[in-house]
C-alpha cells in the first residue's frame, strides 16, 4: 500500500535543484519556475501512486525532464552521437581559478556540452543523482551513463578553460563580498 | 582494468561523497588508492566537481517560488477533498459501475496497473514527433538488431517474417524501471513508421494484457507474449496495415 507522503517537506527538499535543472533544460527562469511547479503538480495528482518514497528524488527529474521534452518535441529529434574521446589535451584548470566564476557563467559553460554528454552532467551536477539514476532517468544503459560523465566533463573542463583564458569578458569574477554564498 | 577505464568509473562519484560504498566503483578505487597518478587525477577531478557544485548551488530560485508551489498544491487538493461528498462519489461511483460494465472489464482480472504503466511509458516515448529519438539510426533490420544485442538489451529471435524484409529507421535501447529494452522502428510502404518495444514480460507484471489490436488516441497498439518477452507494437498506419505485417 502506499505510503502517505509529506508534499510540502518535498517540495522544500527538492526545489530548488529541481528549478536549476530545469534552467539548465530550458534557459530560461520563467520556464524553469513553471517546469518545477508543473512536476509538482504531478506529483500532487499522482501520490497515491507513490508506493517507494527513496525514489521521488529520481522520479521528479524524470518528470521535469519529460515535461520539457514534451514541450519541445515538435523540434527535429537529434540523433545520439557517441563521439570519440579527443585526442587532445586537456587543459589544466587551477582550482582558484574555477573559483573565481560564478554559477551563471558556470551553467554557460555547461550550455555548451554536446546534448548527448550535457543531460547526464545536468543530472549529476544539478540534480545530484547517482549514475543508477541517470540511467533509469535517461533510459540508457549503465556503461553509457559512465562514458558520457566522464566525456562530458573533459568537454566541460575545455569549455571552462577556455572562457577562462580566451574570453575574459565573459568571465566576471565575483568579488567575495558579492558571492552569494557568503 | 585500466587507468582509462577506472577513470569512467570514478567519473560517475559524486561531490556529496554518497557513491563511496558502492560495490561497482571499488575496484577502481582501489586502483585509485595503489595508482599515484590515477590517485592525483581523482583528487584532481572531486576537486573540480566539488567546486562546480558548489557553484551551480548558488543559483537561487526566484523568491517565492517555493510558496507559489505550495499555494498551487493546496488549490489542487481542493478539488480532491470536495470528491468526497456523498453526491458526488455516489454519482462518481455509478459512472465507473457503467463505464466498466460497458467495457466488460473485469477489475480483479484487468491489466495491472504496472502493465499501464509500460504501455503509457512506452507510447509516450514512441509518439515523439518528428520521430521518437533513436541511438542508432540505420535502413538495416540486422545492424539495428546486433546494435540492441550489445547493448545487452531483450529483443525478438525473430520478426514477423513480413517485416523482415522492410527497411528500419532505427533502434533504441533504454531502461524501463530498472529492466533493459529495446525500440526497433520499421519503416512501413503507407510511410509510417511501425514501433516495436521489446521488454521482459516479467517486468510488467503477470496480469492480462489485452489480447486484441485496440486504437488509443490515433495509434494503432498490439501486444504479443514471445519467449518471455513482451513486444509492444504501435504505429500511426491504419490497422490493417498493422495487421499485416504483424499477424503470422
Amino acid at each position: 500500500m502506499a505510503k502517505k507522503i509529506d508534499l510540502q517537506a518535498i517540495v522544500s527538499e527538492h526545489y530548488a535543484a529541481l528549478y536549476r535543472f530545469g534552467l539548465a533544460l530550458a534557459k530560461n527562469e520563467s520556464e524553469a519556475s513553471d517546469l518545477t511547479q508543473e512536476t509538482f503538480f504531478i506529483l500532487a495528482k499522482h501520490q497515491e501512486q507513490i508506493r517507494d518514497p527513496e525514489r521521488i528524488k529520481p522520479w521528479l527529474f524524470t518528470t521535469l525532464r519529460r515535461e520539457f521534452l514534451r514541450k519541445v518535441r515538435a523540434h527535429a529529434a537529434h540523433p545520439e552521437v557517441e563521439f570519440q574521446p579527443d585526442e587532445h589535451e586537456i587543459p589544466a584548470i587551477e582550482s582558484s581559478q574555477l573559483r573565481t566564476i560564478d554559477g551563471r557563467t558556470a551553467l554557460a559553460a555547461l550550455e555548451t556540452v554536446e546534448e548527448s554528454y550535457r543531460s547526464a552532467l545536468e543530472l549529476f551536477y544539478l540534480g545530484d543523482l547517482s549514475y543508477k539514476e541517470i540511467s533509469a532517468t535517461l533510459g540508457i544503459p549503465i556503461g553509457t551513463v559512465m562514458s558520457r560523465l566522464s566525456r562530458g566533463k573533459e568537454q566541460l573542463r575545455r569549455a571552462l578553460a577556455t572562457a577562462l583564458e580566451g574570453d575574459p569578458h565573459k568571465i566576471i569574477p565575483l568579488p567575495e563580498s558579492r558571492s552569494p554564498e557568503a | 582494468m585500466t587507468n582509462e577505464q577506472a577513470k569512467e568509473y570514478l567519473s560517475t562519484l559524486r561531490a556529496s561523497g554518497a557513491d563511496e560504498a558502492d560495490p561497482t566503483l571499488q575496484e577502481a578505487l582501489e586502483l585509485a588508492r595503489t595508482d599515484s597518478e590515477l590517485g592525483s587525477w581523482l583528487a584532481q577531478q572531486r576537486e573540480f566537481d566539488k567546486i562546480l557544485v558548489e557553484k551551480f548551488a548558488s543559483i537561487s530560485p526566484p523568491e517565492g517560488l517555493r510558496e507559489t508551489i505550495l499555494e498551487t498544491l493546496e488549490e489542487t487538493a481542493r478539488p480532491i477533498r470536495s470528491w468526497r461528498m456523498g453526491w458526488f462519489a455516489l454519482a462518481a461511483t455509478i459512472v465507473l459501475a457503467a463505464l466498466l460494465l460497458g467495457q466488460k472489464v473485469d477489475l480483479f482480472r484487468g491489466p495491472s496497473r504496472l502493465f499501464q504503466s509500460f504501455r503509457s511509458d512506452a507510447l509516450a516515448m514512441v509518439a515523439v514527433k518528428p520521430a521518437p529519438k533513436l541511438d542508432l539510426e540505420t535502413p538495416s533490420l540486422e545492424t539495428a538488431e546486433a546494435f540492441i544485442a550489445a547493448h545487452d538489451a531483450p529483443r525478438l529471435e525473430q520478426f514477423p517474417q513480413k517485416l523482415q524484409a522492410m527497411a528500419t529507421a532505427g533502434c533504441r535501447v533504454f531502461i524501463w524501471r530498472q529492466h533493459p529494452a529495446s525500440l526497433t522502428c520499421f519503416r512501413l510502404p503507407s510511410g509510417n513508421l511501425l514501433h516495436a518495444v521489446v521488454i521482459r514480460a516479467d517486468a510488467v507484471g503477470k496480469e492480462d494484457m489485452p489480447s486484441r489490436p485496440y486504437s488509443e488516441n490515433g495509434w494503432h497498439l498490439m501486444f504479443q507474449k514471445k519467449a518471455g518477452l513482451l513486444v509492444m507494437w504501435a504505429s500511426q498506419a491504419p490497422m490493417e496495415e498493422l495487421k499485416q505485417f504483424i499477424e503470422t
